[in-house]
C-alpha cells in the first residue's frame, strides 16, 4: 500500500501529466498507481480529472487552444484506459448517466467529444451516440439507459433548428430529463429560447453545468 | 419567450444597445439616444452625408431589419428608435416609412438594431476585388449572329415569316432544325418588316433563334456572372471579339440575412418567404448589375444575348429559387449536378428576352460552380504538375491534382479571411490596413491602408478604420516571424513593447494607435483573433493534407492561390503561417477571381462547357468530417506552421527553430 505522501504524489503527477499533454507519463504513472495498491478511482478524480479542471481553466484564460484540449484528452484517455477496468462502484459524488450526441444533419463532433471526455474524466457514465443521431434516437436510448441528462450539440445554424423539436420529443416521454445543449451557433439565449434546462459555452463547463441541472432537478422532485 | 437584451442594463444611466450594421458586418454596443450616424462613426462604418447631419440632403438613408437575430441573441425593431418626425419625413415615400427607411442622421438609438445600409448611401466603396484577368480565350460562343435578305410574301408566295427566314437560313449558312424563343415570335413579323426584310438573327447552339433584329447588326453581348457569398461581380463581354468591355459588383444583397452561407440556409428554413426574399435580392442584384454595366458599355440590356452563372452550390439554388434546406444538412447532396440552361425570362432577369442563361455544374455539395469555375480557368487535368488549387473565401474550396486524378474538398473555413470574427475585421475598403510590416528586434510596425499609397510612417493623416483579410494574414505572420506570436498560437506576453497589452479579455497586440484611426481606438490583433486565423487556416491545411493522403502524394509542385483576395495576399505570408503544406515560393500562384474568370470562359467558348460538365463529375470530392482522424489532423493544422510537418522550402521566411 502506499503512503499518503506518494498517493499525493503519485496523483499531482497525473494531473501535471495532463496538463502537459504527456501520454507517456500519463500511462507510465497510472500504472504506477495500480502496482503500488492507490485506489484507481481516487487517481482518476483527483489525479486525472483534476489535470483535466486545470486545462479548463488554461483554456478559459485563453492559454490553451482547441489542439491542446485534443492532445490533454489523448493524455486522458491513456490514464482512463488503464484505470478504469479497476474502479469499484462508489457512492456519494454527485455523477450519474448522460446520453450525448450531435443532432440530426449535423456531422461535426470535436466539441461534442472533447465534452463527452470532461464527462469520462468526471467518472460519469457516457451515450454517446455519435453523430447525425436522428431525433428519436435521443428519445429511444434516454429511457433505455434512464440517463439523468440529454446533451445535444449542433455546429451549424441549419442543424440547430432541430433541436425545439427534439427537446419536445424528450420531454413528452420524460418530462424528468435534463436537457443541455451547445455547439457553436447556440448561446444562452438560443438555449432558453428553444427550452434547454441548461447550457454550456465550451466543454470545460459542461460538467459543472450538468452537476447544477441535476440537483435542480432534484430539488424540484423534492416538491 | 423573454429575449435577454445584449447590454441592457436596468437602473445605470448610461445605457448601451447593441448595433449592427449590414453588409459590413461592423456592430457593437452603442450609448442609448446615439443616432445611427454617430454608432457608423464609431463602429467604422461609412454613410454619406453633405450637410453636417441636419436632414437637408437626405443621402444617409439606412433601413432597418426588424426580427429575431438568434445568432447575435437580439430583436431589431423600427420602434427602438427615436420617432421620425417631420424633417425627416419629407425625405420618404409612405411605403419606404413602413419598409423602416431613416435617416441615419437623424434617428436615434433606443434599443438593439440591425440597420441595412443601402448601396446609394454606402460613402467609399468597397474595392472591386474580383477584376477580370487576362486570358487567352478561344472563341466558341453559344450563341451567333447571321444576316439574311428575304424576298418579301406576295400574294403568289404567302409563305409563313417564320418558314421563310428558316428557309433563308437554310440555304445561306446550312441552319437546318432550328426552333424559335416565344417572346421572338410575338415581334417577328413586326421586326421583319422593321427591316424590309433584312434582318440579323441570333441563333443559341445552332439549335434556336433567340433573337431577331431588324438591318445588319455585327454586335452581341454576353454577361459572366460570379455570385459569391459576399461579391456579386458581372462581367460584360463582347461576343465577336471576347474583350471584356464593362465589369460591375455589388456585395451580395443578401449578406442581410447571414455573412456566410449556412445562416442564409436556416434564414429560408425559418421563415416562410426567406427563399422568396433571398431570391427576389440576388435577382434584382443581378439586374442592377446588368444595368449598370450594359450603361458603361453604352448599349442597351436587351442587347445581351447570353449569359454565363457559376457559384457555391447555395448561391447556385437559391438563384435558381430551389430550396437550399437539402444541402444545410447532412449528407449535403445538392438537387442537381449537372450544367443548366434556363431562360433568363423565366428567372426574372431583365436581359434580351429569348436569351439562355448558363449555370456551370456543381461538383458536391460543398463544392460549386465557383469551383468548377475555376477548374476550367486553371485546368490542372491537363498539366503533369501536381497542383493544389485554393479558393479563398467564405467556403474554402481545394482542388488537389494533375492530369492523373483529382480530388476536391470543401473546408468551410468562415469568412475570417474576409474579416469577420476579428475584432478590428472589416471588408476591402478605403480605411482598411491592408499590408503590415513588424520589425523583429524593435517590435515596431508599418502598415498600408486601402486608399492611400504610403507607408502609415510616411502619412501626416492615415486614417485607418480596420484590417481586412490580407492585412490579417500579414499580421499574423509577421508578428510569428518577430517572436511576438508563438507557434501554438499564444501571443507572447514577455515582450517589453508597450504594443504588447494584457487586458480583461486577454492579451492583445497594436498595429495602428487610435490617432493613426478614424475610430478613435488602437486598432489591435487580440488573442482571439489569433486563434480565428488559426482555425480558419488550420481547416484549409488539414483539407489539403487529407487529400495529399488521399491521392497518395507526397510533395506539391504548384500552388495556387484564387478568391477575390487571392491576388492581394501576400504568398510569403500565406506560407509563413501555414496555409498549405510545404511548396518552393516560385510555384506559388494568385490568380485573382478564377471562378469568375472559368464563367467568363464559358460565355465565349461552348467546348468549354461540355468539359466543366465532364470535370465536375470527374473530379472526385472528399468529405472531411469522415476522416477518421480529422480531429488530429485538423488539430495539428492549427499551430504556425503546423505541429509537426516539414517545411525545408522555408527556411529563409520562418525562426531557426522552427523549420525542422
Amino acid at each position: 500500500m502506499a503512503s499518503e505522501e506518494r498517493t499525493q504524489e503519485l496523483l499531482k503527477g497525473l494531473a501535471d501529466a495532463v496538463v502537459a499533454f504527456d501520454e507517456e507519463k500519463v500511462a507510465e504513472l497510472s500504472q504506477a498507481v495500480l502496482e503500488e495498491g492507490v485506489d484507481a478511482y481516487e487517481a482518476v478524480i483527483n489525479g486525472l480529472a483534476a489535470g483535466m479542471v486545470e486545462v479548463g481553466a488554461l483554456y478559459d484564460k485563453k492559454v490553451y487552444f482547441v489542439p491542446e484540449l485534443l492532445l490533454c484528452a489523448d493524455a486522458l484517455y491513456a490514464g482512463l484506459d488503464i484505470l478504469r477496468p479497476h474502479i469499484e462502484s462508489q457512492e456519494g459524488a454527485v455523477k450519474g448517466q448522460v446520453v450525448i450526441g450531435t443532432v440530426e444533419g449535423d456531422v461535426h463532433d470535436i466539441g461534442k467529444n472533447l465534452v463527452k471526455m470532461m464527462f469520462d474524466a468526471a467518472g460519469w457514465t457516457v451515450h454517446d451516440l455519435g453523430r447525425d443521431v436522428k431525433l428519436e434516437r435521443f428519445v429511444e436510448e434516454q429511457l433505455k439507459t434512464d440517463s439523468d441528462i440529454v446533451a445535444i450539440s449542433a455546429l451549424m445554424s441549419t442543424s440547430m433548428l432541430a433541436i425545439p423539436k427534439v427537446i419536445e420529443m424528450i420531454r413528452a416521454r420524460n418530462p424528468n430529463v435534463a436537457i443541455m445543449v451547445g455547439g457553436a451557433p447556440i448561446t444562452e439565449d438560443v438555449a432558453k429560447l428553444y427550452g434547454a434546462d441548461g447550457y454550456a459555452s465550451h466543454a470545460g463547463n459542461a460538467v459543472q453545468e450538468a452537476i447544477k441541472m441535476i440537483s435542480r432537478l432534484r430539488e424540484l422532485q423534492k416538491k | 419567450m423573454e429575449i435577454e437584451r445584449h447590454g441592457a442594463m436596468p437602473e445605470v444611466d448610461n445605457r448601451k444597445f447593441f448595433v449592427i450594421f449590414q453588409p459590413s458586418g461592423r456592430r457593437g454596443h452603442i450609448e442609448e439616444g446615439k443616432t445611427i450616424k454617430e454608432a457608423s462613426r464609431k463602429l467604422g462604418v461609412d454613410i454619406e452625408g453633405i450637410c453636417g447631419e441636419q436632414a437637408t440632403c437626405g443621402k444617409c438613408k439606412i433601413k432597418i431589419e426588424e426580427g429575431v437575430f438568434e445568432k447575435y441573441g437580439i430583436e431589431s425593431r423600427m420602434g427602438h428608435l427615436s420617432p421620425i418626425g417631420e424633417a425627416e419625413r419629407k425625405f420618404f415615400k409612405a411605403q419606404e416609412q413602413r419598409d423602416g427607411y431613416r435617416l441615419a442622421c437623424q434617428a436615434s438609438i433606443r434599443g438593439d438594431i440591425v440597420v441595412f445600409v443601402p448601396e446609394e448611401s454606402r460613402a467609399g466603396n468597397q474595392i472591386v476585388r474580383k477584376a477580370a484577368t487576362e486570358r487567352a480565350i478561344e472563341l466558341k460562343p453559344a450563341v451567333r449572329k447571321y444576316y439574311v435578305e428575304m424576298l418579301p410574301a406576295t400574294l403568289d408566295d404567302p409563305l409563313g415569316d417564320w418558314e421563310r427566314l428558316q428557309a433563308e437560313l437554310n440555304k445561306k449558312f446550312g441552319l437546318g432544325e432550328l426552333t424559335i424563343d416565344y417572346q421572338v415570335v410575338r415581334e417577328l413579323q413586326k421586326t421583319i418588316r422593321q427591316g424590309d426584310w433584312q434582318v440579323t438573327v441570333s441563333v443559341w447552339m445552332n439549335r434556336e433563334v433567340i433573337k431577331v433584329e431588324p438591318g445588319f447588326i455585327v454586335k452581341g453581348y454576353g454577361l459572366a456572372v460570379d455570385i459569391g457569398t459576399t461579391t456579386v461581380v458581372g462581367y460584360l463581354c463582347d461576343l465577336d471579339s471576347g474583350e471584356v468591355v464593362a465589369t460591375d459588383s455589388m456585395m451580395n444583397p443578401q449578406v442581410v440575412h447571414g455573412e456566410d452561407v449556412m445562416s442564409r440556409v436556416s434564414y429560408t428554413m425559418s421563415n416562410e418567404d426567406g427563399l422568396e426574399q433571398v431570391n427576389q435580392e440576388i435577382i434584382g442584384g443581378l439586374n442592377q448589375i446588368a444595368g449598370r454595366a450594359a450603361a458603361q458599355a453604352r448599349i442597351k440590356r436587351r442587347d445581351i444575348v447570353d449569359m454565363t452563372m457559376v457559384g457555391n452550390t447555395c448561391m447556385h439554388h437559391i438563384f435558381l429559387n430551389i430550396t437550399p434546406k437539402y444541402i444545410g444538412r447532412s449528407p449535403f447532396a445538392p438537387s442537381l449536378h449537372h450544367s443548366l440552361d434556363i431562360k433568363a425570362c423565366d428567372l426574372g432577369l431583365k436581359i434580351s428576352p429569348g436569351a439562355y442563361v448558363h449555370v456551370l455544374p456543381i461538383e458536391a455539395g460543398f463544392v460549386g460552380a465557383d469551383n468548377v469555375g475555376v477548374l476550367i480557368a486553371e485546368e490542372p487535368y491537363h498539366q503533369d504538375e501536381m497542383a493544389l488549387v485554393i479558393d479563398i473565401g467564405t467556403d474554402g474550396e481545394l482542388v488537389l491534382g494533375n492530369r492523373e486524378k483529382l480530388v476536391s474538398a470543401s473546408c468551410a473555413t468562415g469568412p475570417a479571411f474576409e474579416g469577420a470574427h476579428i475584432k478590428y475585421g472589416m471588408r476591402a475598403a478605403p480605411g482598411a490596413i491592408e499590408k503590415i510590416e513588424i520589425e523583429p528586434s524593435t517590435k515596431e510596425v508599418r502598415f498600408k491602408v486601402i486608399g492611400k499609397t504610403d507607408w502609415n510612417t510616411d502619412l501626416e493623416a492615415v486614417e485607418a478604420k480596420g484590417i481586412c483579410g490580407s492585412g490579417i494574414i500579414d499580421a499574423v505572420a509577421q508578428m510569428f516571424r518577430a517572436g511576438i506570436l508563438q507557434r501554438n498560437g499564444r501571443l507572447n506576453t514577455d515582450l517589453e513593447t508597450p504594443r504588447l497589452r494584457i487586458t480583461d479579455e486577454g492579451p492583445e497586440f497594436v498595429i495602428a494607435w487610435a490617432d493613426e484611426t478614424t475610430i478613435g481606438q488602437d486598432i489591435v490583433v487580440c488573442q482571439d483573433d489569433i486563434r480565428s486565423v488559426q482555425l480558419a487556416k488550420g481547416a484549409l491545411y488539414a483539407g489539403a493534407k487529407i487529400m495529399m493522403r488521399r491521392l497518395g502524394v507526397a510533395n506539391l509542385d504548384k500552388v495556387i492561390l484564387a478568391g477575390a483576395f487571392g491576388s492581394y495576399i501576400d504568398k510569403e505570408s500565406a506560407a509563413a503561417i501555414g496555409l498549405f503544406p510545404d511548396c518552393a515560393l516560385e510555384n506559388v500562384y494568385a490568380v485573382g477571381n478564377a471562378a469568375g474568370d472559368g464563367a467568363r470562359i464559358a460565355l465565349l467558348n461552348v467546348g468549354k462547357r461540355r468539359e466543366a460538365d465532364k470535370m465536375a463529375r470527374q473530379v472526385e470530392y472528399v468529405e472531411l468530417t469522415v476522416e477518421p482522424d480529422f480531429d488530429k489532423v485538423f488539430s495539428q493544422a492549427m499551430w504556425f506552421p503546423h505541429m509537426k510537418d516539414a517545411f525545408p522550402h522555408l527556411k529563409s521566411l520562418l525562426p531557426e527553430q522552427v523549420v525542422q
